[in-house]
């Protein structure tokens, strides 16, 4: 099946999904640890904010960003190939599996 | 067709069942294995017998599924017959990702740095952020996308997108350059882990690891090296567990490291102020600089300062001879001797490398930062504590961002996701990859919260008669590892005089924490999975760039496809011994190889990649510029910092000291902007963009 390039795929609520995402993960990231020193202050069960949020907050985000991701954009192309009546994506390229 | 549709899916879900239940067998083994060792040891085996048996039996479990798994089929070679499903394709990319950088040296860097590291060295949790952070990058910008397009290398991304000659080239370069920096690290890491386990050489423990590599990649590509990065996973993912939650269990009763170490924190914190008070320790501190002076003073002038050294070294082997010592003794002495610098370049190298270790450690702490405080320095303090604030919070956020970049430009990481089924898989691929990393990077500063605590309180204090054989052993494999020397000759140990190596904390720490030597063994053998299979990635990787990419990029060189695959396969088999080559000269800590090469991938491939999937007026020329030209900061910059260099070129010739204080590890953050901007402006200028190639995609 020939395809149109990728830079013609993007629809635009993929782009907004994306730059949502990429949001988050830019405040998370930078932003706490920017302010990190600021954040340690506050002590909540044992653990200084600044230290956890580096060190399990941010990589529980990330986690939860990636997630988000695929599945919301499982949900898009379900939805859109239901709306325009298109049969369900090709199979991958075998379908035996000789090994293990 | 909805009946063939229907057995597709039957045939796919027996397939995973079969999956599952062999990684169960597998598991099983693993841990049936580990039991029967520990049983052993009871009975009395050796310990000379463990390190060497878990050394060489799991060596063969990887080469038994490499053999089981060869193949010379294109398909099958490069990209595994793209059919690994989600969750076993995240197992074998976090086996790829966490190489010998994350599993050796991560809780040590996180053990010396605390937070953030120093200005003149940041790191810390920005490894631990930068290592997992970049997957989201990968997820949103590039492996969906690279996977629709159905190709087998990254080059191949340059040459569909952009067409010409050059993309390709330049990637298939810029990729052997970046793997090639990596993989040394990684076989340092093999060499280093065999001689420790076997008592070889460690030349010799290089040899033995590379022919394992070779072993699984050699034989079977993508589709061996797929299945053996799973069962490398799991011996990894054990072998981190274990002592970790034993280390939190023993100090804390509670086995589940990340969520309780919390408590130690403010521990540390507590006997860090104890150790800043200690006389004891300050007597050390003052010790320090007294030596760096000596070191200083022989800088004045190295010709006669290396020339008078080796007289005393040969006046004392003659006095040794002359009052028939011991022969152990003279053996020392020339050994010493041989050890000093070959020529007064090397001298004054070495020696000035001394002399700012030893004012380093004239600091309180042994010269590490306060464990949990965020960035050193204070930015209410004096002029020098804000600079200092502001330095280490910079080099902190540009670490992180070269690493995350660069996660999102490293050719053998975005490899993996070609051998995804779909697309769909390949976006849940990121995510299981990224699960099964955080596995094991959650309780990385764990265990380094758990080891500080545990040197704090049981080693230091402790006397020098007393301490344990480990120590010893792992001094003689390297001395820069491990040192542990009485400063001030109380006979006790202080803070300041232990010195730890970033390599060595993960692979003492069961020794430390007193656990079973089983434990030391199954570590090791971990360290070990995790340099090979990401040895293994990297290999393929080159191979691949220099054969498919650079030797029939042109496809006017006639060979049918098994006879390219045979010849990538000899390919590899060159690279490996010349990577090995080269880690034999022992170059440096893992640690800073590896984050270079990250540098190296962010400036290289990242702007033109981004540029060429999202914006549809890139061109050729523009790629090709914004490749160039981050790629050349990058380089350009690091090495305007390399000593060896400086000796070399004229000073006009080279960056005139540090870019606004960033030091030349986190070399992208100038190269990634660089290249961007030229790609974009190059890309205006030669508009409008050709039309592009219509090609397969699943999307």
């Amino acid at each position: 099946m020939a395809g149109p390039f990728p830079p013609d795929l993007h629809d635009v609520r993929h782009l907004k999904l994306k730059a949502a995402l990429l949001l988050l993960w830019a405040l998370v990231s930078f932003g706490a640890t920017y302010f990190a020193r600021d954040l340690q202050a506050l002590v909540i069960g044992g653990w200084p904010l600044g230290y956890w949020i580096a060190a399990q907050g941010a990589v529980l985000v990330f986690i939860g960003i990636v997630v988000v991701y695929g599945w919301a954009m499982n949900r898009l192309e379900r939805s859109d190939g239901q709306a325009s009546q298109l049969p369900s994506p090709p199979p991958g390229p075998s379908a035996d599996h000789p090994h293990g | 067709m909805a009946e063939r549709e229907r057995s597709r899916v039957d045939s796919d879900r027996a397939y995973l069942w079969r999956l599952h239940r062999i990684l169960a067998l597998y598991v099983a083994g693993v841990l049936g294995f580990l039991a029967l060792m520990t049983w052993a040891e009871h009975q009395g085996l050796s310990r000379h017998w463990i390190g060497p048996i878990f050394l060489f039996l799991t060596v063969m479990v990887y080469a038994g599924i490499g053999v089981y798994g060869r193949t010379t089929d294109p398909e099958d070679y490069y990209v595994a017959g793209r059919r690994i499903p989600p969750m076993y394709n995240g197992m074998a990319t976090a086996a790829d990702w966490m190489s010998a950088a994350s599993f050796i040296s991560l809780s040590g860097a996180l053990y010396l740095q605390g937070f953030s590291g120093t200005p003149g060295q940041a790191g810390g949790l920005a490894y631990l952020l930068g290592w997992t952070g970049g997957f989201c990058l990968v997820a949103m910008l590039i492996a969906p996308h690279l996977r629709a397009m159905g190709l087998y290398t990254i080059p191949d991304f340059f040459h569909v997108r952009f067409g010409g000659r050059w993309p390709r080239v330049i990637a298939a370069l810029a990729a052997v350059l970046c793997s090639f920096t990596y993989v040394v690290a990684q076989i340092y890491g093999v060499g280093l882990i065999a001689s420790r386990l076997t008592g070889v050489q460690f030349e010799i423990g290089i040899m033995l690891g590379l022919g394992g590599v070779l072993l699984c990649s050699f034989l079977g590509g993508m589709r061996a090296i797929t299945w053996t990065q799973v069962a490398q996973y799991v011996v990894l993912l054990l072998a981190f567990m274990i002592p970790v939650s034993w280390l939190a269990y023993k100090q804390l009763g509670n086995p589940l490291a990340p969520l309780v170490y919390g408590e130690q924190i403010g521990k540390i914190a507590d006997l860090e102020a104890q150790l800043l008070d200690s006389p004891a320790e300050h007597q050390v501190v003052q010790a320090y600089p007294q030596r760096a002076k000596d070191f200083e003073a022989r800088l004045q002038n190295v010709e006669a300062s290396l020339a008078h050294e080796r007289e005393k070294g040969r006046e004392r082997i003659r006095a040794l001879r002359a009052q028939n010592a011991d022969v152990g003794l003279i053996v020392a002495a020339s050994r010493e001797l041989a050890a000093l610098p070959r020529d007064a370049n090397a001298a004054r190298e070495r020696w000035t490398r001394e002399m700012r270790e030893n004012y380093e450690r004239a600091r309180p702490l042994g010269g590490l930062p306060p464990h949990s405080q965020a960035y050193v320095g204070d930015p209410d303090g004096t002029p020098e504590e804000q600079r200092d604030y502001e330095l280490t919070r910079r080099n902190f956020l540009a670490l992180m961002f070269c690493l995350m970049v660069g996660t999102a430009g490293l050719p053998h990481l975005l490899t993996r996701f070609y051998t995804s089924p779909s697309v769909s898989a390949a976006r849940a691929s990121v995510g299981w990859s990224l699960f099964f990393i955080a596995l094991l990077y959650l309780s990385a500063p764990a265990l380094a919260v758990l080891v500080k605590f545990e040197v704090m309180q049981n080693l230091v204090g402790s006397s020098f008669e007393a301490l344990p054989t480990w120590m010893a052993q792992w001094s003689r494999v390297d001395s820069s590892l491990l040192s542990l020397e009485d400063v001030n000759g109380d006979g006790l140990i202080q803070f300041g005089e232990i010195r730890l190596g970033a390599d060595l904390i993960m692979l003492a720490t069961p020794e430390l924490g007193g656990l079973p030597y089983v434990v030391s063994g199954l570590v090791a053998a971990g360290g070990l999975a995790a340099a090979l299979s990401t040895a293994d990635g990297l290999l393929l990787t080159i191979s691949n760039a220099l054969v498919r990419d650079l030797y029939f990029q042109d496809s006017q060189r006639k060979a049918s496809p098994e006879q390219r695959v045979i010849l990538s396969k000899f390919a590899l088999l060159a690279v490996a011994l010349s990577a090995a080559f080269v880690a034999a000269l022992k170059p440096s800590e893992i640690l800073p190889m590896v984050s270079a090469s990250f540098s190296l991938a962010a400036s290289a491939f990242v702007p033109a990649m981004v540029l060429g999937i999202f914006w549809r007026g890139t061109t050729r020329q523009g790629a090709v510029a914004g490749m160039l030209t981050g790629l050349g900061i990058a380089v350009y910059y690091m090495l305007s910092h390399v000593p060896a260099v400086q000796g070399v070129l004229p000073r006009w010739l080279l960056a005139d000291g540090l870019w606004f204080g960033i030091q030349p590890i986190s070399a992208g953050v100038f190269g990634v902007p660089c290249g961007l901007l030229v790609t974009v402006v190059l890309s205006w200028v030669t508009r409008p963009a050709p039309a592009l190639p219509r090609i397969r995609s699943e999307m």
